[in-house]
Order: C-alpha cells, then structure tokens, then sequence
C-alpha cells in the first residue's frame, strides 16, 4: 500500500481508538466525583480538589495519544 | 423614582439588539475570511483579513547567537518569564505593609494558597519545608503558559540566517523546558528523601534485608521458614528496583509529556481555531487556554508534593510492617 495511504490511516486510527480511553475515564471520575458531593455536600471542596488533579493526570494519557499522532503526521516522510 | 426595568443583562433592548447584530456580523466576516468562506464564496473580502495556513513545527528556532550559543525563541521566553517573576515580585515587597493592598495583595494570595496546598499535603512542618520547590515549579509553568497567551507571542516574527522565524514562542511548548522542570523535580524529590531518612531512603530502593535474613535462618536449622524468606524477600527485592525505575524514570517521562502535550496541543489549537475563523470564536478557546494552564501548574506542583510527602514518610509504613 501507499506509505502516505498508511499513515494517514495511522493518525485517523490513533485518534479515534486512542483517545477512546481517557475520555471513557473521565466519564467515571466525574460520574464517582458527583456520586460523592451528592451524598456528602460539605466535602465538596475537597472533592472537587481530587477530581481536578485525578482529571489532569487521565488527561495526560489522551495527551500522549496526541503526540504520538503529531510526530506521525508532522516529523514522518 | 421609577427604574427603568433593564433586561438582557443590563442593557436596554436596543444596545442589546445592535450588539447581537455586531457579533452576528463579525462572525459571518470571519468566517467568510477564513478558509472555509474562500473556498465556498471565493475572495470577496480583502486580503488583509485573513491569515497564512500556519506551519506547525516542533523543534524551536535559533533567533540570535550570544559568544557563539544559539538562543533560541522558547530559551528567549524563559528569560522573560523570569524577568516578569523578579519584577512582580520587587513590586510586591516594596514598602510592605501589614494590611496588603495592591499587588502585595494579590501575591500574597496566590503563595497563600499554595502554601496551604503544602500544609494540607505534607503536614505542618514538612509542608514549611517543602515550600520553596512546590511554589517555584506552580509560578514558572504558570507564567510561562500564562504568558505565552500576550499577543506577540507567535506573531512577531524576525529576519535570521534561515529565514524569518518567530521571535517569541510560549516556553512550555519546547521540549526542553518541561524535561528540566521535571528532572529538577524528581531530583528535588531524592534530594528532601535522603536529607530526611539518610541511609534508609536507599534501603527502600535496594531491599536485601530479608534475602540475608533467610540465608541465616538456614544456617540455624529453620529451612521452611527460610525458603519461604528467600521467596519473599526476592519479590521484595523486585518491587524495590521497580521502584526506583519509576521514580528516577517514569516520573520523568510522564511529568515531561504531559505539560509538553497540554501545552502544544492548546497552541495548535489556537494557531489552526485563529486560521479557521479569525474573529471573536477564539475568545473561547483562549479561555480554555487559561484554565489549562492554571491547571497544568497544580498538577505539576501538587504532584511534586505528593510525591515528597511519600518520599519522607516512607520508613514509618516499613516500622510497623
């Protein structure tokens, strides 16, 4: 097949596959962090606090999908 | 006196209706400007109003050479991140008084609150101690993704021997700087484990004890009890190098790839939202922008932190095992 077929088939599969996963994740820390400030107001701050950092640490794992979708497509002939 | 009931957040209805018009108005411009409107209505507008596909490149420029070092354009916006940092905070302790006003204000809030981040991660004493190197890290990834935000940054552009390159880029979005932030992090993190813990921190890494504990027990008769130390203490062994391979080199990566993609996905996608359509819809996404970086700042920080608190405390989960 055609490299340049190829790897445009490679970024299109990294982004649609490898972002799946995070985005699954953060469904689940947001749908376990409303579960808890429901149940128990007052520890809304420190709920909040969690999720923010727990969010920002999935996040990073959808941030490496990306780069290596950037190297592919930018720095590859 | 009666008060004019005001709707539409506080205008009257004909402000609110001109200023509906206007946006309408500027973003259809914008759109037509952009690619999308030339492709489906051809150049009708003039050309000054659109912008020139952006060319994405990692790697970051040389801009001028100092005795022969090249100084590149991210290496440029480091120094005046820093600049920035030492000028506030001269303005903040000029003439302190004890009742802040003004930017004294407006810093001592913000180390406040990381402050309190550290007091409430790692205890009173140990948070006063690690103070220093969390607040560092959370201002220079903060205003160096702050900054990079200004106009100018990845417009000015200037005449050098390859061409004409930017001349300012936001910091973050070089590889470099986030590797350096996060191996003087980590080291940071080695250097508080061994001030605190001095021999033993390493005994947490190379964990022999139990293997040389069980050859003695042979010697004295017991072998099941020693079989059974040798085992566990081989898988003791393992997790203890495994340790250390993630602390010196996973921590490394994970904390470098992350503020580096963060970052130069937000400025991607402000390059490409500005080519897209130039007016008013990048107000959003500059707003995004700036939470990210605020973001991006605790994370890094608060993971040091957290980091240094497991770092320090570690002999006393071993004591009562």
């Amino acid at each position: 097949m055609d490299p340049t077929a190829v790897k445009l088939l490679a970024v299109g599969l990294i982004g649609s596959l490898g972002l799946m996963g995070p985005a699954l994740a953060l469904g689940l820390i947001g749908h376990s962090a409303l579960n808890g400030l429901a149940r128990n107001p007052e520890a809304g701050g420190r709920i909040f606090t969690s999720m923010i950092l727990i969010a920002g640490l999935t996040e990073a794992i959808g941030i490496y999908a990306l780069i290596i979708a950037i190297i592919l497509a930018m720095v590859v002939k | 006196m009666a008060k004019t009931k005001r709707g539409c957040l506080g205008c009257s209805l004909p402000v609110a209706i001109i200023v509906l018009l206007l946006v309408v108005g500027l973003l259809f411009i914008g759109f037509a400007a952009g690619p999308v409107g030339q492709s489906l209505f051809g150049n009708i507008l003039p050309g000054w109003l659109s912008i020139p596909e952006p060319e994405i490149e990692l790697p970051a420029s040389v801009v001028f050479h100092v005795f022969g070092f090249p100084v590149t354009n991210t290496l440029f916006t480091t120094w005046i991140t820093m600049l920035v940092l030492v000028g506030l905070s001269i303005a903040a302790t000029r003439k302190m008084k004890i009742i802040p006003k003004g930017i004294q204000n407006l810093f001592e809030s913000l180390l406040g609150f990381i402050y309190n981040l550290c007091q409430d991660v790692a205890g009173e004493k140990n948070g006063r101690m690690f103070f220093p190197v969390v607040a560092t890290v959370f201002l220079f990834v903060g205003f160096n993704a702050w900054l990079g935000l200004i106009p100018g940054y990845n417009s000015l552009t200037i005449k050098t021997a390859e061409g004409v390159v930017h001349l300012l880029r936001p910091a973050n979005t070089d590889f470099n700087t986030p590797l350096a932030i996060a191996l003087s992090a980590v080291l940071a993190v080695q250097v508080f484990g061994f001030k605190q813990l001095r021999a033993k921190y390493a005994g947490k890494f190379f964990n022999f004890g139990r293997i040389f504990k069980s050859f003695g027990l042979l010697f004295k008769g017991k072998v099941m009890d020693a079989l059974t130390g040798m085992v566990t203490g081989f898988v003791e062994a393992f997790v203890g190098l495994l340790e250390l391979l993630s602390e010196l080199v996973i921590h490394v990566i994970s904390f470098t790839f992350r503020l580096f993609g963060n970052m130069t996905a937000g400025e991607i996608l402000l390059m490409m939202i500005a080519f897209l359509v130039p007016m008013l819809v990048p107000i959003i996404f500059y707003g995004l922008e700036v939470l990210i970086g605020f973001i991006q700042a605790i994370i890094f920080s608060g993971l040091t932190l957290i980091f240094m608190t497991t770092a320090v405390s570690h002999h006393e989960a071993e004591e009562h095992a």
